[in-house]
């Protein structure tokens, strides 16, 4: 059929007309949406294809190191920088040590922990070339800072040149604060050789050694004891000092510097924060040597001390490996291990601090430093008593560094002093032994050490010999891990086995793939063996590579039958390299022995005798009936007139302890409130029988914000916001003025209102006490925003308040953040969707390769209802009738309903999966869940795909304003823990100081870094304290997501029946997914039956409630 | 004088005395049992006695677990029965769980335990150790819920898909249509417990001459040897695994929760038990709770009367 001329123009107008208005409406659009901390495709794109220094070095292996031009080091012009600020003179005087000579402090540069510093830089012709980077850098303490080491992202031209280069880090030196050495040498008491371990009340250990010639040495080390004489946790403290870093690896793949391929030309260098600020003085590029080459082999290095002997009266020095001088991570500190009677020191009823390592000193780059002196010149050997009970049937290795006499870098940087220093190996064995630092083939390891010369000992955790063959692992898991995904793509989850696919034909390279990662495999295997003989750890390969064997040489059905066994070795394998990669042991002391010394002086016993052991361990079965487990931690007891209050809190014993230290510390909140806190972890379920038997604590810790409210309306939680009426006049005073608290001269405490003058002779202590709108921030009770200086979000308060009554202080709060695999997305091409319609719009795209997106049913509900612009409660603004009926049949909230019911039966987003897992195996590039506890889960879990995915702020939706406008919204819905004060407290004032000062940003980001610093990057806090982010150990980057979604949560206020919502909301849910039943119906048929539970638990509160379809007196009179 | 003396020593005749006179000299004949009793009795009255007095009590107040209760008569009872419709719901529920799980427990247990006798000892006691482990293993329950998983990974759902039958998993546990079946299988597969122990237990004591004499009577066949001899003999045992099929099959509420959430979905598997959680738990009316449990203390008391005269007809 021909179309008339006028046909066509008709065509023609519509159709640029219909275009338009999509160009215009997708402008428009563009517009009102804020810029999410999510990445661009280009920058997953950069991320994903990045080549490793691995590839990047063999581009470069013909390159010339720039030295073979002869020229210097080419030094980078600090002051022409962009984006950064030179040191202000009033900072430079601040900072400890800052003013220090050897380093150029005058023209150093103040990077800031989001600062993206870059600087300009000329090569000449001649000098083009490879070459080290080095700088030196300064580790100022700031208010951006907190516990982690300082990261980095290196640029050169404004590009990352290799993965490994995106993070750098930087170390700062950390020192425990508490822990004091003094060493004294005593001529006068000849003994035979022994180590004692005195315990002195004041809280200092003292190590007596006596030694070969008469000499004794007494090392006294003051470590904080409680009151039963077990140790605390040293306070550890970050030591500002000045060092040299060369840009190097973190992973333990390579040992040499990294080498920078350097054209010539005008280039830039960017230094972009990951994590913490830092002060830069001086940037050169070295010219690159063969460091292999520059590195002694241990045969050139003895043979340079050949002429050296054995000291002439030399001395066994004992090192007590729990008092590190100096540690690369605020993480490596003491701990303790009664598993030896053998082990200094040991008590059978206390635990104190003996031995160094384990969980908290394993992963590579970690290290503990000990200085030492010997008092004779001559050549001496290290031995260590130490226990390797992790890695079966494997080795793990540490390097040992130098600094000090010849050793290291002239700035007292440390090195290894021969090559095979990067391997000292420690064999497994489940029991403790004792033997010289050795490479693991007979050879001990022979130093010369000066008379009166300070040395200090590295010893760095490394993969050592084995990191080859780990790096080869890694690389085989992404490899079968994208045949994995590849062979997903065509199947789907559930292969069918009795379907031929015609792997052969359809995709050959994969199939050739598997066999190439089966004999690689295999290859590792072997290799392994050679080196640490078979056990379960070349198994797990074993076991791999004959399935991906199998499963490449035959391509009929077995690939499809066992795709799941595939599945579950991927994960197998990530933990295998995991294990591997953490080097953990337990140190209990190093020796450093002159050569010629026997192996009775040289070695301690490695176990101790029979009948010692079998005593200690009787002493202890017994004593553990009298361990005082609620004193754990305790310094003081209190006496009968000190203050005391009773706080609960169900966490776990790491969590109680922490905050056991942090109350006691000094300074802080016993010690300048003059109350004294009985603290009590206990279970969950304790708090409501114990108020029941009126046997409940002052402060609650960590209660749920519907339990809050439970319990307040029921009178057994307390208002703290000031107007409470079951509270007298006065008593609602507390929580409405400001107080300081005096230390008498005596060592009383008195606190008095700030309007009050103290008349006594002591001094103000450092706590005040604020009223409850400063806690906050801003002014609640009558609804006035929240400006910029606000310490908790209004959707967090609302949920801890009632009818203008807040019973609680937010302590924790979770939300729902969107994770994405930056991998799989930019294989697919897809940018990270911003809202719920560009998300559905890339689901056709993964769901073709067989991928789908994860997101709990129950907080897609709440958080839509929330986005679409509607409300859980009708009459939000009605003071006597908000909470009296549900709003859930209301059109936003009906529509919002409707469309989360779409997403899981029309659109078949899965209802129950394992988020973690499908993540990980890329199955599921897209999962929304609450941020901390997915990153916690996934940094540990999946180490495999770090550095692969990031976290950004929900999709959002758009809503109606009232004035019509559309308005993008993405809030996530905030849930609380809260610290309450319980109804028979009856020092009001000490529970509110309390909870105020544990709910505190420096308190709460105390706490987060400390929980980091025990338990490792798995243990981020999700503090409520907004400000308390700040310090907290997140990237940038990550921070920076974090507070974008801060900024938009929403909550449902808990009111009298809020149980019901969930349970009918879930049903009608079901009803809609599993029966295809209609969504809007369904809920719709439940709102009487929840508005009843409403009606009869008001009832039963005496609050004014609604007949169905009865409205307030407000609207009706509006109306 | 002497006479009185002779009145007072000679034993007591049940016939003399009144009923209560004659219980009180009994307890003070066999005062060492009843000593040795007292621990135990003592115990049972705090832990059981009374409180199922206090929650009679309990059940016409208004008590919510953290104020003082105030006395509301039968309100409770009232809003029970004629307002909540959950109520009848799980009254209802539990009723076709009660029917079905308890007699058919019951008869397994006996039936297994009975072709289990017919074992050589040492096979018996292997056999008999995998039909109790389910029981003792604790939460082994659990299983199931790996088996049903509502993944499409899960076990059963991965299957199905396998085999074409279905294409999007199934909500096992979140779905109304499979809840209570479901659910029902799960408590059988639990229930060969202590009740079929104790069968087998009285299988064993039977003495075997009594079969000889009854060969000798003229018993035909093993049923009938069963019904006449076996099962009249060990009525003890019966009692009590009918008592405890009683109990677990109302009491059934833990293993619920634990593979379809509280409460589950469209109350489909929603019992008595876990009425009672509902409102004692998270909705903090206790009286409201206790009115619901002294229901289903009626309930069960008046089962176990009914199984009480029904085991009496046994071998008759």
């Amino acid at each position: 059929m021909k179309k008339s001329l006028f046909q066509k123009v008709i065509c023609f107008v519509l159709s640029v007309a219909t275009l338009f208005s999509v160009v215009a409406f997708a402008a428009s659009a563009g517009d009102l949406k804020p810029d999410t901390t999510a990445a661009t495709l280009e920058e997953m794109k950069s991320v994903v294809g990045m080549t490793s220094y691995s590839d990047y070095l063999e581009a470069y292996q013909n390159a010339e190191s720039g030295s073979a031009y002869g020229s210097d080091a080419i030094v980078v012009p600090l002051d022409a920088v962009t984006g950064a600020e030179k040191v202000s003179e009033s900072e430079a005087n601040s900072w400890v040590d800052f003013k220090n000579p050897n380093y150029d402090y005058e023209n150093a540069v103040y990077l800031s922990a989001t600062s993206k510093a870059t600087w300009t830089f000329q090569v000449d012709e001649s000098m083009k070339g490879l070459y080290f980077i080095k700088i030196e850098y300064y580790t100022c303490q700031t208010s951006e800072s907190s516990i982690s080491s300082i990261e980095r992202k290196l640029l050169i031209d404004e590009k990352i040149p290799f993965s490994e280069a995106g993070h750098l880090n930087f170390n700062k030196n950390w020192k425990t604060k508490t822990v004091e050495k003094v060493e004294t040498t005593d001529t006068t008491e000849p003994d035979n050789y022994s180590v004692k371990y005195e315990t002195k009340d004041d809280g200092y250990y003292k190590i007596v050694t006596d030694i070969k010639g008469g000499k004794k040495t007494v090392t006294t080390h003051k470590i904080s004891q409680d009151i039963n004489g077990n140790s605390m946790a040293p306070e550890i403290a970050q030591t500002a000092s000045w060092g040299t870093y060369y840009c190097q690896d973190t992973t333990g793949y390579y040992d040499s510097y990294f080498k920078f391929y350097i054209l010539n030309g005008t280039h830039t260098l960017t230094l972009e924060a990951e994590r913490e600020p830092m002060v830069v003085s001086s940037i050169e590029l070295v010219p690159a040597t063969n460091t292999e080459e520059s590195i002694p082999t241990y045969a050139e290095f003895k043979e340079k001390y050949k002429d050296k002997t054995a000291p002439q009266n030399g001395t066994v020095t004992v090192i007590e490996a729990e008092f590190p001088d100096i540690v690369s991570d605020s993480s490596v500190y003491a701990t303790n291990d009664n598993t030896s009677a053998g082990t200094y020191p040991i008590s059978s009823k206390a635990q104190l601090y003996n031995v160094i390592g384990e969980n908290s000193y394993k992963t590579v780059g970690q290290w503990a430093a000990y200085k030492f002196k010997v008092n004779e010149s001559g050549m001496y050997k290290f031995s260590m008593r130490y226990k390797q009970d992790a890695l079966q049937g494997m080795y793990i290795c540490r390097c040992i560094k130098l600094a000090g006499g010849d050793y290291g870098l002239a700035d007292g940087t440390p090195s290894a002093p021969f090559l095979e220093a990067y391997n000292a190996q420690f064999n497994y064995d489940k029991d403790w032994q004792s033997d010289y630092i050795s490479d693991g083939n007979g050879n001990e390891f022979e130093f010369y050490f000066e008379k009166g010369v300070e040395y200090t000992v590295y010893l760095e955790c490394s993969l050592g010999s084995l990191k080859e063959l780990i790096k080869r692992v890694e690389d085989s898991l992404d490899s079968i891990n994208d045949c994995y995904l590849k062979i997903l793509q065509l199947t789907g989850n559930d292969p069918d086995e009795y379907r031929d696919y015609k792997f052969l034909d359809v995709m050959p390279e994969v199939l050739y793939e598997l066999l190439n990662q089966a004999i690689e495999l295999d290859n590792v295997k072997k290799e392994f063996e050679k080196l640490c003989g078979t056990g379960s750890h070349t198994t797990t390969l074993e076991t791999i590579a004959i399935l991906l064997d199998k499963m490449g040489s035959d391509d009929g059905f077995y690939i499809a039958a066992n795709m799941s066994t595939l599945k579950s070795y991927l994960g197998t394998l990530g933990t295998w390299i995991n294990n591997s990669k953490s080097s953990s042991m337990v140190v209990d002391s190093i020796s450093v022995s002159p050569v010629d010394a026997s192996d009775k002086e040289a070695l301690k016993r490695a176990k101790p005798n029979l009948f010692k052991s079998l005593w200690h361990e009787v002493k202890s079965f017994f004593y553990s009936f009298f361990t005082e487990y609620d004193q754990m931690g305790l310094t003081t007891l209190p006496t009968e007139d000190t203050k005391t209050i009773d706080v609960w809190l169900a966490t776990g014993r790491d969590q109680s302890q922490i905050w056991r230290t942090m109350i006691d510390a000094k300074d802080s909140f016993t010690d300048s409130t003059g109350t004294a806190v009985t603290l009590k972890l206990v279970t969950g379920g304790t708090l409501l029988p114990s108020i029941l038997s009126g046997k409940g604590p002052d402060v609650y810790m960590g209660l749920g914000s519907s339990d809050v409210i439970n319990y307040a309306i029921r009178d057994a939680v307390l208002g703290i916001s000031g107007n409470d009426k079951r509270l007298t006049e006065t008593e609602n005073e507390i929580f409405s003025s400001n107080y300081y608290t005096y230390k008498n001269a005596d060592g009383t405490y008195v606190t008095l209102k700030a309007s009050e003058t103290y008349t006594g002779d002591g001094v103000k202590t450092a706590f005040n006490t604020k009223c409850f709108d400063d806690v906050i921030g801003f002014d609640i009770k009558n609804g006035i925003q929240p400006g910029d200086d606000y310490n908790f979000v209004e959707a967090a308060m609302d949920t801890v308040t009632l009818l203008d009554v807040t019973y609680g202080i937010p302590q924790t709060m979770g939300f729902s953040m969107m994770f994405y695999r930056m991998d799989v997305l930019a294989e697919l091409g897809e940018e990270v969707p911003e809202s719920w319609d560009e998300l559905l719009s890339i689901l056709p795209v993964l769901q073709t390769n067989n991928m789908s997106i994860g997101v709990n049913y129950i907080a897609a509900i709440d958080f839509m209802i929330y986005q679409k612009g509607g409300n859980m409660w009708k009459y939000p603004n009605d003071p006597d009738y908000q909470g009296a009926k549900i709003d859930l049949d209301s059109n936003v909230a009906l529509e919002a309903f409707d469309y989360v019911c779409r997403l899981y039966s029309d659109y078949s987003f899965p209802v129950s999966y394992d988020a973690a897992n499908r993540f990980r195996t890329g199955e599921m590039p897209i999962i929304i869940g609450d941020y901390a506890s997915i990153y916690n889960q996934l940094v540990v879990y999946a180490t495999e795909i770090e550095g692969l995915w990031e976290f950004t702020s929900l999709p959002g939706s758009w809503r109606e304003k009232e004035d019509g406008t559309k308005e993008f919204n993405y809030d996530s819905l905030a849930g609380i823990g809260a610290a309450v004060i319980l109804h028979g407290c009856d020092d009001l004032l000490s529970a509110w100081q309390y909870v105020q000062w544990e709910t505190s940003a420096d308190i709460q980001a105390n706490y987060g870094n400390k929980m980091v610093a025990l338990i490792g990057p798995s243990a981020k806090y999700e503090s409520a304290n907004v400000k308390a982010l700040e310090n907290l150990s997140w990237t940038a980057s990550e921070k920076a997501a974090i507070k974008e979604q801060m900024a938009h949560l929403s909550s449902i206020v808990n009111y009298p029946g809020s149980y019901i919502i969930n349970r009918y909301t879930k049903f009608a849910f079901l009803a809609a997914v599993n029966d295809g039943a209609n969504a809007v119906d369904a809920l719709k048929g439940y709102i009487d039956t929840i508005n009843a539970e409403i009606k009869r638990k008001r009832e039963e509160f005496d609050l004014p409630t609604l007949e169905p379809g009865e409205e307030p007196p407000s609207v009706t009179a509006a109306s | 004088m002497s006479q009185t003396n002779a009145e007072i020593n000679r034993p007591v005749k049940r016939s003399e005395v009144s009923k209560l006179r004659w219980t009180w000299e009994e307890m003070k004949n066999n005062k060492t049992a009843y000593f040795m009793l007292a621990p135990f009795f003592l115990l049972f009255i705090i832990f059981t006695i009374l409180p199922v007095f206090l929650s009679m009590i309990l059940s016409l107040t208004d008590f919510n677990m953290l104020e003082m209760p105030s006395f509301k008569g039968i309100t409770n009872y009232t809003r029970l029965f004629l307002e909540d419709d959950i109520f009848l719901l799980a009254c209802q529920n539990t009723l076709i769980f009660a029917a079905i799980t308890g007699p058919v427990s019951y008869l397994l247990s006996l039936l297994i335990a009975w072709f289990i006798n017919e074992l050589p000892p040492k096979i018996r006691a292997v056999v008999t150790l995998i039909f109790y482990a389910p029981s003792i293993s604790g939460q082994v329950y659990l299983i199931w819920k790996t088996l049903f998983s509502s993944d499409s990974y899960g076990w059963v759902n991965a299957t199905l898909i396998d085999l074409g039958v279905i294409s999007e998993p199934i909500l096992w546990f979140e779905n109304a249509d499979y809840v209570m079946p479901l659910c029902i299988v799960v408590a059988l597969w639990t229930s060969l417990g202590t009740a079929f122990l104790s069968f087998i237990a009285g299988f064993q004591t039977i003495d075997r001459s009594m079969y000889e004499a009854a060969a000798v009577d003229g018993i035909k066949n093993r049923w009938q040897e069963l019904w006449y001899i076996t099962l009249p003999t060990m009525r003890p045992q019966l009692m009590f695994g009918a008592v405890l099929a009683i109990t677990n099959s109302f009491g059934f509420g833990a293993v619920v929760d634990a593979l379809c959430g509280f409460p589950s979905v469209d109350y489909a598997a929603h019992t008595i038990m876990h009425h009672l959680n509902d409102y004692g738990g998270q909705r903090y009316e206790v009286g409201y709770a206790s009115a619901i449990a002294v229901v289903l203390f009626v309930i069960m008391f008046a089962s176990n009367i009914i199984i009480k005269k029904a085991l009496s007809k046994v071998g008759e």
